[in-house]
This record gives C-alpha cells, structure tokens and sequence, in this order.
C-alpha cells in the first residue's frame, strides 16, 4: 500500500513538472518568440531602447534552458510564477486570490453533482432498458449537448429575469468568503456547473454499475436468494463504488473548464474569468501561471481520489494496484 | 461455414432468446417475493429447493448466458460496459436472422443491416443529413446578406419572426435563418476537420504505444497522464493566446487538443489485439511489425477509432462554440454556432427569444444526433451482434 501511495505521488510530481515546462516552451510560440514580453510592453513605442531595457531586466536572451531552470526553480522554490505584464502584480499574487473563488464553486457543484447523479446512474443501470433510463438518458444527452454558457444564461433568464428573481451575478469584490456571507447570489452559478457535471458523471456511474451487475458474483448471490435491495446495496454498489471515486477524480479538469464558463456568465472573478481577461489582453504569465495551478488542483484531486480508493477498494490495499 | 455450423449456431441464438425471456419472467416473480425474501435472506435456498433456486439463478443476466453460450471473449462483455457512453443496444434490435442457404452476407451488408435496424440512428442520421444540407445547399435558394456587416446594420434590428425574416434579425441585423446556415458551415467544417486531426492523432500515437509496449508505451502514457490533467479549456485559451484564433489555427488547436482521451483507447485496444492468436501467428509466420499494425491491429480497432471519431467531431464542435462565447472563436462577420449564441443571450433579458432558441435547437440536435451515431455505429462492430 505505502508503495502504491509513493508511486502515485511521484506521478503527481511528474505530471506537474511535466506541465510547468510544457507551459514555459509554450510561451516561446508566441510571436517574437522568447523575446515577446519585451514586445508587450513596450506596446506602441518599440524602439530598440524600449526593447532592450526590457530584455536586460529579464534577461530574455539567455538561453534556452538556462531561462527554463529559473523558471522551474522559481516554480518550485518559491512558487513564484513571474510577473504579469499587464498587471503591476506578481502572478502568484493574484493567483491566492483567485484560486480560493474558483475551489468553492467547484467543490461545493462537485459534492452536489455526485450526490445527485449517483442515484440517477445508478437506477438507470438497475432498471436499464426501462423508460426511465431511456428518458434519462435523452435528457442527459441533451444536457451533455448543450454548450454550457447556453445552459447558464438559460437557467439566468429563467430563475433571475423571469421568475423568482435570483441574484443574477455574485457579489462584486474579491473576497474568498463571499459563498458563506452571500449564499443566495451562488445558487445560480452553481446550478449551472452541477448541471454540467451531472450528465457526465451519471452516465460513467450507470455503466460501472453495469460493469458489476455482469459478474459472477451478483449471479451467485441472486442465486442464494438476495433480494433484489440487498444485491443491489451489499453486492452491487459497494463494488461498483471504486470506480466511481477514480472518475470524480478524472472529472476534475472537465469540472474546472466549465466552472471558467460558468464564471465568465455571471461574471464572478475566478480562475477562468481571470484567464480569459489574460488572454484578451495577450497577459501570457498569468495564462500559464494559472495553467499551472490548475493543473497542480488537478493532480491534487486525483490523488486524493486515488487515497479515497485505497481506503475503499482491499485489492488496492493488498495487492498495491489497481486491476 | 458450413450449413451444420449454420444452424447450432441459430439454435444457440434461440436458446438465449429463450433465456433472456426466462429471466425476464424470473424477475418479475423475483420482484413479488421482495419482502419475504429480504426477511430470510441467505436460508432461501433451503426453503425454496432446486427448483425454484432454478427460477432465480438459471440465467443471472442475459448478456452473461450469450456469453457463456457463444464462446465470446469476456473482453467483448467488457467492452460493452466500461465505456462511459455505452448501452447495451441490443434492445429494439432485431438481430439479423440466419438466411436459409443463402451465401454468407458480406460484411458491410451486415453492418449496413444492423444499423438500419436501430431506429434511433437511422432518425439521427437524417436529421443529420438534411441540416447540413440545409446548412450547405440552403443559402442558394434563401438568399440573404451574411458577409458586409455595414449593409446588415441598415437592415431592421432585433425584429421578430415575421414574413420577410422567418426567423428574425438580431442585434447586428443579420438575418437569424440565413445566419444559422452560415454559422453551421463554420461549425460543422471545422468540427469535422478538428476531429479528423484528433482522430488521426490519437490513433497514430494510440497504435505505437499500445503495439510497441514496454519502457516506450509507459512513458507515452505518463506523458499522456500528465497532458489529460491539463484542463482543457484553460489549455485551448494558452494556446490561441499564442497562436491567435484564424481558421487554421482554431482547427490545429482543437485537433491538438483533442486527442488524449483517443490515444487511451486506441492503445487499450492495440495492446489487446497484438497478443490476440492472429496477430501471434502472423508474427511466427516472419511478418514485420508495420505488416502486422497494418493487416491485423488496425483493422481490428477500426471500430473504436470510428466510434471515438464520431464523439470527438461532436466535441470539437462544442469546444468551438465555448471559445465563440469567450469572443476567442471565429471572428465577425464570419460567424459560427457558438458565437451566435453569445450575441443571442445577450438579448433573452429582452425577451429576444427568436435569438436563442433557433440555434441552440439545432445546435443540441446536431450534437445529440452525432453522439446517437456513434453509440450505434459502436453497436454495428460489435461482434457479438454480427452474423456469423
């Protein structure tokens, strides 16, 4: 077990270190290549003077790797993820207040999305080829079809300009706590992004239902005269269970690119809003610091998800891996 | 295969149609019993006897009796369940009865017939069809300005559905029918273009490292690990960031992007078939590496890469429309779905309804339609199912 744990973890290290270099390169695509900071900011007036301050400051004609080691050093060292172009603000000082915005809506539209599909995959797959999992399924199929900020503005003009009259945007003002001070001006955000999830995640649970439905055992213990309740809670959904906690994990990059559009429609200063400001204004170390840090959340969330499955799964336990 | 094979073959058929009835019939007398047998639970089988244990457990599953009857590989029950948008289809299925003596059917007759026998498919695929005709073909009978963006604004704005404009204009004073065609051209070529680029990518990197395996197939996916853990769409903004969004670069993006969830399953694929008998003979007969990729492993995955094909084409269309709406899609007055959208929610406040609803209905039925074909073309290789 202790391996397994270590194995994963240096995974997780790999991929990071994998990410921040691939983010580093990627910035060298831009026009001007390695040189292009020098060009943003000087702007309009890129006389050889303007452009050579900048390149000096930086130290933007070192070489490749050698530009690349401070990079990660910084990274690593001292999470420090450069500076913005833009914004007279280091990137990892915008990035904390930022991140904890994005955690909240994501984390509180995970927990519901799970506790809302699971019921639904998993009945579907019991009573699969019914009515009920045909119009599940259409329904999910559709909410899977549908572009997302679609579905936010929808739910908007439904709930806020129509009926009800919901808060059609959170609180201005950037503070982290905002969920707990103002929960009504949420329900609407996270509304949208659990719908999101939900048809993903449902669908992933009714097929590994029916992945345990199949096997030798649930025959058996029809055989023995479980009733149907007991087969599906004792034998069925205590083993269809581990699979279940690896895809909330694998979910988790899918969950961050919707709550980025869910941000961007109602217009609360996140992770993905701030991506997209970066971009418009062509802001790189902000695109890839953030980058980076979602993908760190990411690996995260999948490793707690691989810990969780540990904890459940006994083969995991014993035999160090999993299948 | 010879008539005598023919027909064990249809009496197996029968006897698992025959069971798969049973077991219906078995739980809906399981389903009775419900509280009597929660009280007693395990002592049933004292208190039942053979026979009527006979009734409960003869056939546990239907798809496990088929299994067991016709000698599948446990891997095709497998396949049939851990893909995440998987059904079972055989349900409102007719399955392609034995011909008597006839000649065996090719094989595209009977891909064709099982895919014709899905209704839903069938449905998909015309509805599919006659949008994109209508996207393609539609603009030279419904004629209507959808390039000079000065012209347009002189044109009514915001007008609802009336005889001139069926569906309106917007706020820019394009014309709504005539702009949903014009989008979709945009959306549907770039979403089919896109996917191809995932496609072919996911199965050239897929096929090496599934085939090759070892230190070069746990690097490729570590690295494939570490490229699935990036989400997407913070990715895409990055890369057009750099790149900038023309035509052919939101293309080589997306296809760019699109394909590490391909290359997973290619791989699992081409890992299992290249252990497969076939392929082990080939190799003890002296045949090359690329000969065997080439006649055994890739026409063997063939129906996952169509399969995963079709979903990733709906998929590049949707990741289109999510930059439309981050105003990082096509730029005006080119146009495509998504950033048509965005103009159009603009306005449901106002209650501009004929702004919204038109393209998201078309846009919800292309993209449901294409996933509906994938589920069924899945079903179509689906070996089981086949006549053998």
């Amino acid at each position: 077990m202790l391996s397994y744990v270590v194995r994963r973890l240096l995974q997780g290290a790999f991929v990071i270190l994998f990410v921040i270099i691939f983010s580093f390169s990627l910035s060298y695509l831009q026009p001007h290549g390695a040189l292009a900071p020098a060009y943003i900011l000087c702007g309009t007036h890129q006389t050889t003077a303007c452009l050579n301050e900048y390149i000096n400051q930086f130290g933007l004609n070192k070489p490749y790797f050698v530009r690349l080691w401070d990079y990660l050093f910084g990274v690593v060292v001292h999470f420090n993820l450069g500076h913005s172009y833009k914004q007279n603000q280091s990137v990892g000082q915008i990035l904390s207040i930022f991140i904890p915005r994005t955690f909240w809506i994501a984390f509180v539209s995970l927990v519901l999305a799970v506790v809302i599909s699971l019921p639904i995959g998993v009945y579907q797959a019991w009573k699969r080829n019914s009515v009920f999992d045909y119009t599940a399924t259409g329904i999910l199929f559709v909410m899977y079809a549908m572009p997302a900020f679609v579905l936010g503005f929808l739910l908007l003009s439904a709930f806020s300009f129509h009926t009800l009259h919901l808060p059609n945007s959170p609180p201005e003002g950037l503070h982290p706590w905002a969920m707990f001070t103002d929960p009504v001006s949420f329900i609407l955000p996270i509304a949208t992004l659990t719908a999101l999830s939900i048809a993903g995640l449902s669908r992933f649970m009714r097929s590994s239902v029916l992945d345990v439905l199949v096997q030798d055992y649930i025959r058996t213990a029809r055989a023995k005269g479980c009733s149907p309740r007991r087969v599906l809670f004792r034998h069925t959904m205590r083993n269809a269970l581990a699979p279940i906690v690896i895809i909330i994990g694998l979910s988790i990059p899918a969950l961050l690119s919707g709550a980025l559009i869910v941000e961007e429609v109602f217009n609360y200063q996140g992770l993905g809003y701030e991506t997209v400001q970066a971009s418009l204004n062509q802001d790189v170390p902000i695109i890839l610091g953030i980058t980076i840090v979602v993908t760190i959340l990411t690996v995260l969330g999948n490793l707690l998800a691989d810990l969780g499955l540990v904890v459940i799964n006994p083969r995991v336990r014993i035999e160090g891996s999993v299948r | 295969m010879s008539p005598e094979e023919r027909d064990h073959e249809s009496a197996k058929d029968r006897y698992i149609d025959q069971a798969s009835e049973r077991f219906e019939q078995s739980e809906e007398y399981f389903g009775s019993s419900t509280e009597r047998s929660e009280e007693i639970g395990y002592e049933a089988i004292d208190e039942y006897g053979v026979n009527e244990l006979h009734k409960f457990g003869s056939v546990a599953d239907p798809r496990v009796a088929a299994t067991g009857m016709v000698g599948v590989r446990m891997h095709d029950v497998d396949m049939l369940s851990t893909d995440d948008f998987e059904d079972i289809g055989t349900k409102g299925m007719d399955l392609p009865s034995e011909g008597e003596g006839d000649k065996p059917m090719a094989l595209w007759r009977q891909m064709l017939r099982i895919y014709l026998s899905n209704k839903l498919a069938v449905t998909s695929t015309i509805v599919l069809l006659l949008i994109v005709l209508g996207c393609f073909i539609g603009p030279h009978f419904y004629v209507t300005n959808q390039t000079d963006a000065n012209a347009a604004l002189f044109q009514p704005q915001n007008l609802p559905p009336s005889a001139g404009h069926p569906l309106g204009t917007d706020s820019q004073g394009w014309d709504i029918l005539g702009r949903i065609m014009y989008a979709g051209q945009y959306s549907l070529t770039l979403g089919l273009f896109a996917g191809l680029i995932t496609i072919f990518l996911g199965t050239a990197y897929g096929m090496v490292a599934g085939f090759f395996g070892g230190v070069l197939d746990a690097g490729m996916m570590r690295l494939l690990d570490a490229l699935l853990s990036i989400p997407y769409l913070f990715l895409l903004i990055a890369l057009i960031s750099v790149f900038g969004n023309t035509t052919t670069f939101l293309i080589l993006v997306i296809g760019l992007t699109g394909w590490w969830g391909n290359a997973r399953i290619i791989r699992g694929d081409a890992l299992l078939i290249r252990d497969l008998e076939y392929s082990q003979a080939a190799r003890s007969m002296g045949a090359g590496r690329l000969h065997i990729i080439r006649k055994h492993v890739f026409p063997n995955s063939i129906s996952n890469i169509v399969t995963v094909g079709t979903f990733s084409v709906a998929d590049a269309i949707l990741a289109l429309s999510a930059l439309g709406f981050l105003g990082l899609g096509i730029q005006t007055p080119a146009t495509d779905w998504g950033t048509m959208l965005t103009g159009g929610v603009d306005q449901l406040i106002n209650g501009y309804w004929w702004e919204v609803y038109p393209v998201t209905a078309v846009f919800v039925i292309v993209i449901v339609c294409i996933n509906y074909i994938g589920d069924a073309l899945r079903d179509i290789f689906e070996v089981r199912l086949r006549e053998r």
